[in-house]
């Protein structure tokens, strides 16, 4: 699943997490980084069509307006009355005078029809000036013919001439920002000729400029073939050294757009020339278009991190929440792990987990049950096991017995022989009859008084016996085969280390609660704290092993079969029946049972002895 | 719980991120240009000192982002008009102001407040007595009544012997510009030997007063040579007693500043030259400094914006004719 060398992570919600927020993060710089590409370079691409548009109409514009001046210098040239008027000899004859005043009310009529002309002046080389201003007092001649414009078109020769922008100083105290243009006409046969003048308020141009906004700081300045500036927004900046622009670079340059740094700012130039040699320059601040692209870059980068931001959110919430059922049943698991069958897992979501769960919890409820038949079995074992044992007669014990039988034969003791044989009979017949657990009082009592008798025989003179039981408890019913142990239990570690007679007495009483079975010799005693501790501990392993003393036989070291009497006990009635062991060295040593009262024998009938 | 504490922190960083963008999208939306009060000492742009001035501000404004709000008193002398206008513009709370002082002591105190109440104050053209603003933006007074000196000095005609007698008229008696353009002409005439510069007279910025006192002089001192008249309304003046006393051909007369008169004084050839300021780099320049100060850059205590000869022959200049002939727009 993972490629060597990466690290591998411990659970899924962090693989989850690490895979969706590599997916999510890759994604998104991806997508971040491309919008930021496409938009910045539609950006620059808008911004310099934009630019070259813009100086496109301006250059346009400003063609236009020249074109018309120069139309109108044609026209003006090409006016009947102006031709006659230059070839006049005298301009200051009347004719002459009329003329002038005839040719000034055309020029008057051009310059009033359109705002863009500021003035239309006629010098002829005969004396005549003509002015589209009848009234106004013009400048002398001769000053006039000393004006650069005079002399540029002179030199020229017939073609127009274009100024820069300049004052204008035609008439008396008056002075006027124009771009003026001026042409000086043909000549006559007699070298009679003159200049005609232009002018083209230089408010035209201004306002044409001046609204050209590219950016925030970009504008628009027009420069003349000489490298002097027509408009310029700061053009006394320029003319104080304050500012600078790139004058020869751009006199230079071929139309098109070029970058130059000047007053420590890289500028875009963007250069038009205009049919008449004028240059439109459109100036923009690609620090201005950075700034943009620094704008662009940061709203990519805010979308890419809010997008990032949620989507790794989500990435984790979505891995929590897949993981997170995962981990309760891990938990419930470690807890059937350390052996609680009873947990559930409370998963409720339809999803595989959910599927996942409830088996589980299938799983653990399976597993209690067989764990439960499983304890039953054992303990069905146990008891069936014990009840083997219970019926038991030692082979021991038997060949004892016969043995003694057959020394009472031979020593001619026929009663005592018939007695012993009759003893051991029902002795034999009680533990082959597989019957019932329980028994009445009068029979189990019986039992242990066969066993009596066959030991008394045996120990003869060793011991006397009796039995003192209320005669009413007599049809309480006990478990089988209690006293025969005890009875054993007696004789072999109490009466039979006794140097004189002993006497075991098996008493019954009705106690508080029950009934008391007692076994009680006068034996040499034993050591009640090492019964006792047995005891407890056969108690506590009770569910483990069957008995080890081995059923009624005279049981190993110190085997005395009590454990096993207790434990039966205990296990049919439960708490807080049982045995209980009082010993006391040379004194004797005195066994309780407490049972229960039972009238009838519970479950099934009790097996009768019936045929004898 | 840690992932639950990882999620709450992304929810919160989110939050953030959109709390911060949004801020800044709304800061883009609406920049914040700082508010710059021009305050010059006349609201009259007919007059083409102050129209220069204006269009200087206003360039500079468009260049470096200001929003310019012009208020001022109609008349130049109405200090206390203008002392109550500032008064209350401190209110307004501009981030700054560029004011054009109509008294270099009158209004120290209200300059003071103006300072005092955190708003960057600049003065242009006519400065204040004690340097309360961070910059002064005007002409160089006395380099500029040196260069009148100079220009003085080209013009005069050698003499064979004697002293060239030389008059000095201002105008202001106790005006900073005028005592430092009175200065600036009396150190630099100071160091040419052969000359005697006459005491001074006052205008009193009256063209009529001008036109007297020049009659006077010419008529007192036939052999006076030469006359710097320290503003336009006096070199007005001069040039009109010059010209009606028939004394063009022996008295040289430089003056200060333009206007019509005087260009067509120029042209007349009686006025020999004239030394004129730069108001547009003055406006330009004072806003400029405005924001550089603003910006909190350092900033020149002291920016001169020079001064240009004008003379005759290079009136039609195209760097001199756009002093000259300011272009008032329509």
């Amino acid at each position: 699943m993972k490629m060597n060398g990466l690290p591998k992570f411990k659970s899924i919600h962090t693989s989850i997490a690490i895979a969706f927020s590599s997916l999510i993060i890759c994604a998104v710089l991806a997508m971040s980084f491309n919008s930021f590409l496409l938009s910045s370079e539609a950006v620059k691409r808008n911004s310099y069509e934009h630019t070259g548009q813009l100086v496109e109409q301006v250059n346009a514009n400003v063609e236009t307006y020249v074109g018309n001046m120069e139309s109108i210098a044609e026209l003006a040239l090409a006016d009947e009355k102006l031709r006659t008027l230059m070839r006049l000899h005298d301009a200051d004859s009347p004719e002459g005078l009329a003329l002038t005043a005839e040719v000034s009310a055309f020029f008057g009529s051009i310059v009033r029809s359109r705002e863009d002309i500021a003035s239309i002046l006629f010098i002829g080389s005969n004396g005549s000036l003509v002015s589209n201003r009848e009234e106004s007092a013009l400048k002398p001649y001769h000053e006039l013919m000393n004006q650069d414009w005079y002399k540029a078109a002179k030199e020229a020769g017939g073609e127009s001439v274009i100024s820069s922008s300049r004052i204008q100083h035609l008439f008396e105290d008056e002075y006027r920002w124009v771009v003026s243009i001026s042409r000086e006409a043909e000549r006559g046969i007699d070298g009679s000729g003159g200049v005609l003048l232009v002018d083209l308020n230089y408010n035209v141009i201004n306002d044409l400029c001046k609204q050209i906004h590219m950016g925030n700081r970009g504008y628009v300045f027009l420069l003349d073939p000489t490298g002097d500036p027509i408009y310029h927004p700061q053009q006394q900046l320029i003319y104080s050294g304050l500012k600078s622009e790139r004058f020869d670079d751009i006199l230079q340059a071929e139309d098109g757009s070029f970058e130059a740094v000047s007053d420590g700012a890289a500028k875009l130039y963007t250069v038009r020339t205009s049919e008449f040699g004028w240059k439109v320059i459109g100036v923009n601040y690609p620090e201005e278009l950075v700034g943009d692209k620094k704008e662009i870059a940061l709203s990519a980068l805010r979308w890419g991190l809010i997008c990032l931001v949620f989507g790794l959110a989500l990435s984790l919430w979505l891995s929590h929440t897949l993981t997170k059922p995962v981990k309760k049943l891990d938990v419930q698991m470690k807890k059937v792990e350390r052996g609680d069958f009873a947990v559930r897992a409370e998963i409720e979501s339809p999803n595989e987990i959910g599927k996942l769960a409830r088996t589980f919890n299938l799983m653990t409820g399976k597993i209690k049950d067989l764990m439960e038949q499983v304890m039953w079995e054992q303990e069905d074992k146990r008891i069936s096991e014990l009840k083997a044992l219970q019926a038991q007669i030692h082979p021991h014990f038997l060949y004892n017995t016969l043995d003694s039988i057959i020394w009472m034969a031979e020593m001619d003791k026929r009663d005592d022989v018939i007695r012993m044989t009759s003893a051991l009979s029902k002795l034999l017949r009680s533990s082959i009859s597989k019957g019932e657990e329980l028994v009445p009082l009068r029979q189990e009592l019986a039992h242990a008084e066969h066993y009596l008798v066959i030991q008394s025989m045996r120990y003869r003179g060793k011991f006397a016996y009796s039995i003192e039981v209320e005669e009413e408890l007599l049809d309480q019913y006990v478990l089988k085969v209690l006293l025969q142990p005890l009875v054993e239990n007696a004789i072999y570690h109490g009466i039979k280390n006794k140097a004189d007679q002993g006497r075991i007495v098996i008493r019954g009483t009705a106690c508080q609660d029950g009934l008391c079975l007692q076994v009680e010799d006068d034996g040499v005693g034993a050591d009640a704290e090492k019964v006792k501790e047995r005891l407890a501990r056969g108690r506590l392993y009770s569910g483990t092993s069957g008995s080890d003393g081995g059923g009624s036989g005279p049981s190993g070291s110190g085997g005395l079969g009590l454990d096993n009497v207790d434990h039966r006990i205990r296990l049919n009635y439960g708490e807080p029946y049982g045995l209980h062991f009082e010993s006391e060295r040379d004194e004797g040593t005195t066994v309780t049972l407490r049972l229960p009262l039972l009238r009838e024998s519970v479950g099934s009938s009790p097996d009768r002895e019936g045929e004898g | 719980m840690r992932k639950w504490f990882i999620l709450s922190l992304c929810v919160l960083a989110a939050a953030v991120v959109i709390g911060l963008s949004s801020q800044e999208i709304a800061r883009r939306l609406q920049p914040e240009l700082p508010v710059i009060l021009f305050v010059p000492k006349t609201t009259d742009f007919e007059i083409e000192f102050w129209e220069m001035m204006r269009q200087g501000v206003m360039t500079a404004s468009e260049e470096f982002g200001a929003d310019i709000r012009i208020t001022g008193m109609r008349e130049e002398s109405d200090v206390a008009g203008q002392v109550a206008l500032l008064e209350r513009a401190i209110a307004e709370k501009p981030d700054a102001i560029v004011l054009a002082a109509t008294d270099y002591d009158a209004l120290v105190p209200v300059a003071q407040r103006i300072a005092d109440a955190g708003i960057t104050l600049i003065t242009v053209d006519s400065g204040l007595r004690g340097g309360v603003s961070r910059s002064f933006i005007a002409t160089d007074n006395v380099a500029a009544g040196s260069r009148a000196a100079e220009q003085l000095l080209v013009y005069l005609e050698p003499r064979d012997k004697g002293e060239q007698v030389v008059a000095i008229m201002n105008f202001v008696k106790g005006s900073a510009t005028a005592m430092e353009r009175e200065r600036g002409v009396r150190e630099q005439l100071g160091q040419e030997p052969g000359i005697l510069i006459l005491d001074t007279v006052f205008s009193n910025a009256s063209e009529e007063m001008a036109y007297e006192q020049a009659a006077a002089l010419l008529e007192e001192h036939p052999d006076l040579s030469g006359i710097v008249a320290l503003n336009e309304p006096t070199a007005i003046g001069a040039a009109r007693a010059i010209e009606d006393s028939g004394a063009a051909s022996r008295v040289k007369l430089i003056g200060f500043d333009s206007s019509m008169e005087e260009v067509a004084y120029l042209e007349k050839g009686i006025i020999q030259a004239t030394i004129v300021q730069k108001p547009f780099n003055m406006g330009y320049l004072s806003v400029k400094t405005a924001i550089e100060a603003l910006d909190g850059r350092k900033v020149k205590p002291l920016i001169d914006t020079g001064e240009v000869v004008i003379t005759k022959a290079n009136m039609y200049d195209n760097d001199k004719q756009k002093l000259l002939f300011p272009f008032m727009e329509q």
